[in-house]
């Protein structure tokens, strides 16, 4: 017959422990909220708008538009923080660093944000349209009813007005 | 065939590492490409490469070039250090890559910024034709970036500690180098320079985008000339194409700023001591945008005519979507026959040559799976054009075509993921597999695409 001891359990806490660990590492090393954006990640982003409006913005860290754009944009976030906004960089999420300091410095490091994590880049741009030329700053604006509009170019607070369909606090 | 493409891919290279067996098999089973396989590198596999692999196949953004024996020149970057490496027998074997700068920098390496390499054709008293190299370094902050040149007088054994040819002293952008060496062997970097931008903006002035530069080497890049500015109101983001015209002058296309923000696209006239000769709009697409496009033309002179150049670029205006074909003749400062090539928006990187009296128009597509090669030939000088042919497709990342030329032909240079560089002849006909009854078919692969 086999003897039975009671031995105390200590993986759970062992993985509790574990677990904290990392994500303090992890918190650490990376003091942004910027996501990888794969091929799937586009269809996520739509899942998670419930079906709502929002506003997607395109935009790498070597397009001096983009960042025309971001600056603006910060300031439109700022007297209207409800607007509801994704940002994708098509940079390598390797350069995330710099990435995460532009969006600090636009005020828009709070923003759900994603960089390109596949450098087939022509696949990850024609999972988010493929009619996009890949020219940036592009936007997407999403009206909550099934429909999607794009624009090429820095946007304007009247373009926005139109897309959400009620005045900008200005 | 498969026995002589196994064979080639088999007899392992003498200076650099075979192909893994994973790969053989792996290739033997692909059946599109049997005809291109004898072509294949035998250098490193990408899946196989650590930042310790030092090869082309590993390496990113390559480009090419002939000396005046047939021997095949490439650069690439590799982990912050420009390298160079040669192979004689068209890039199935290569040489140990050589270390152009040896202090590590932040080389530029992406589709529309590559190091550049050019072998001079004369080889002076040193027995050794000249090597030149440039690149753009990224430097801090953003935007920023200088113009680095480096030769090489012993073969390419060791090379010169970079240079910095922009001559402003300033921290601005100066990036998108272009090398070019004329009949007269006079050596011309051109760029995209922000240091207008700069002024501008520090005295409160409005000045929309950047502007093109360039300098000029009389001495095969042991000097180069002060920079002389060809225009103002460059857009930012896209390769300047250059070629010949004259003994000593070249021609330049780019991607301007017209009126409030309308990128089409100009051309140049470059000579020598900074005088601009002639410059003109070359492109009406009509693309009014506050946007980079990332997306740089090409060009090559016209065999039969000096006056003309056959130019083909992207757009996404309103009178012009996609990959466009036209021929600027300087005779009249027009572009004429303009052609649209493909309009599927994931075309895009066209690069046109010659060779024998017929023009090579190859860009890259992307139908949603795969990114593939497309050649098309005109036998007139650009007036009428073959249906397009898929060459070669892959489906992981890869880099911009390039079309290099030899004595002997063209050939297509492509770095991928899959394959890694890829080093094949295009024309007069394809050096392996298929090739058409009248012998004036470059075909890669067997695929054969539609219109």
């Amino acid at each position: 017959m086999r003897r039975h001891h009671w031995k105390p359990d200590w993986r759970p806490a062992a993985h509790l422990l574990l677990a904290c660990s990392c994500l303090l590492s992890a918190a650490q090393a990376r003091a942004d909220n910027i996501r990888p954006f794969t091929a799937d990640s586009f269809k996520e982003i739509v899942a998670a708008s419930d079906g709502g409006e929002f506003l997607l913005g395109l935009w790498s860290v070597d397009c001096p538009p983009c960042l025309v754009e971001l600056r603006l944009m910060g300031g439109v976030l700022k007297r209207n923080p409800d607007l509801p906004y994704v940002l994708v960089s098509t940079d390598p999420i390797e350069d995330r660093d710099l990435a995460a300091e532009f969006l600090e410095d636009f005020g828009l490091a709070g923003i759900e944000s994603w960089m390109f994590a596949d450098h087939f880049v022509e696949r990850l741009r024609h999972s988010i349209d493929p009619n996009w030329y890949g020219e940036l700053p592009r936007s997407y604006f999403f009206d909550g009813n099934g429909n999607r509009e794009s624009h090429s170019g820095i946007v304007n607070e009247e373009l926005l007005a139109s897309w959400f369909k009620r005045p900008l606090i200005e | 065939m498969m026995k002589a493409v196994m064979s080639r891919l088999t007899q392992g290279a003498q200076r650099t590492p075979a192909w893994p067996r994973p790969w053989r098999s792996r290739l033997a089973g692909l059946a599109f490409l049997v005809a291109f396989a004898a072509a294949l590198p035998a250098g490193a596999e990408p899946g196989n490469c650590d930042s310790r692999s030092v090869s082309v196949h590993c390496g990113a953004t390559p480009s090419a070039a002939f000396d005046a024996d047939g021997r095949l020149w490439v650069a690439f970057v590799h982990d912050q250090q420009v390298f160079v490496g040669h192979s004689d027998d068209l890039g199935r074997n290569w040489s140990e890559p050589v270390a152009v700068n040896p202090i590590p920098e932040d080389a530029e390496h992406n589709g529309e910024n590559r190091p550049k390499i050019l072998i001079d054709q004369d080889q002076g008293s040193t027995n050794h034709p000249a090597i030149y190299v440039s690149w753009t370094l990224k430097t801090s902050p953003r935007f920023t970036g200088e113009i680095r040149f480096s030769r090489s007088t012993d073969g390419g054994k060791t090379f010169s500690a970079p240079r910095t040819v922009n001559d402003d002293g300033l921290l601005a952008g100066h990036r998108f180098d272009s090398l070019f060496q004329t009949e007269s062997g006079l050596l011309y970097l051109t760029w995209i320079d922000k240091r207008d931008l700069k002024a501008n903006t520090d005295a409160g002035e409005p000045y929309k985008g950047a502007a093109i530069y360039y300098a000029v080497s009389k001495d095969r890049g042991k000097t180069f000339s002060p920079n002389h500015r060809v225009a103002n109101h460059s857009c930012e983001c896209c390769r300047i194409a250059v070629a010949p015209r004259g003994p000593d002058n070249i021609a330049i296309f780019w991607r301007h700023i017209f009126g409030a923000n309308t990128r089409d696209h100009a051309v140049a006239e470059l000579t020598p001591g900074g005088a601009i000769a002639l410059m003109a709009r070359a492109s009406h697409d009509e693309w009014r945008i506050d946007a980079c496009p990332h997306h740089g033309p090409t060009m090559a002179q016209s065999a039969i005519s000096e006056d003309d150049y056959h130019l083909s670029w992207f757009s996404n205006g309103e009178a012009h979507q996609g990959i466009y074909y036209g021929r600027f003749s300087f005779a009249d400062a027009r572009t004429h026959d303009v052609i649209h090539i493909d309009g599927m928006a994931g075309a895009g990187h066209p690069f046109l040559e010659t060779y024998d009296g017929t023009v090579y128009l190859l860009w890259k597509g992307f139908d949603g799976n795969k990114s593939s090669l497309r050649l098309m030939r005109s036998h007139d000088d650009g007036a009428s054009w073959s249906a397009p042919e898929t060459l070669v497709a892959t489906s992981q990342a890869s880099d911009h075509p390039l079309i290099v030329k030899s004595g002997q032909g063209l050939h297509l240079s492509w770095h991928t993921d899959e394959f890694g560089y890829i080093f094949a002849p295009l024309a007069p006909r394809a050096g392996f597999g298929a090739t058409q009854p009248d012998g004036d078919h470059a075909r890669v692969g067997v695929d054969t695409g539609g219109g």
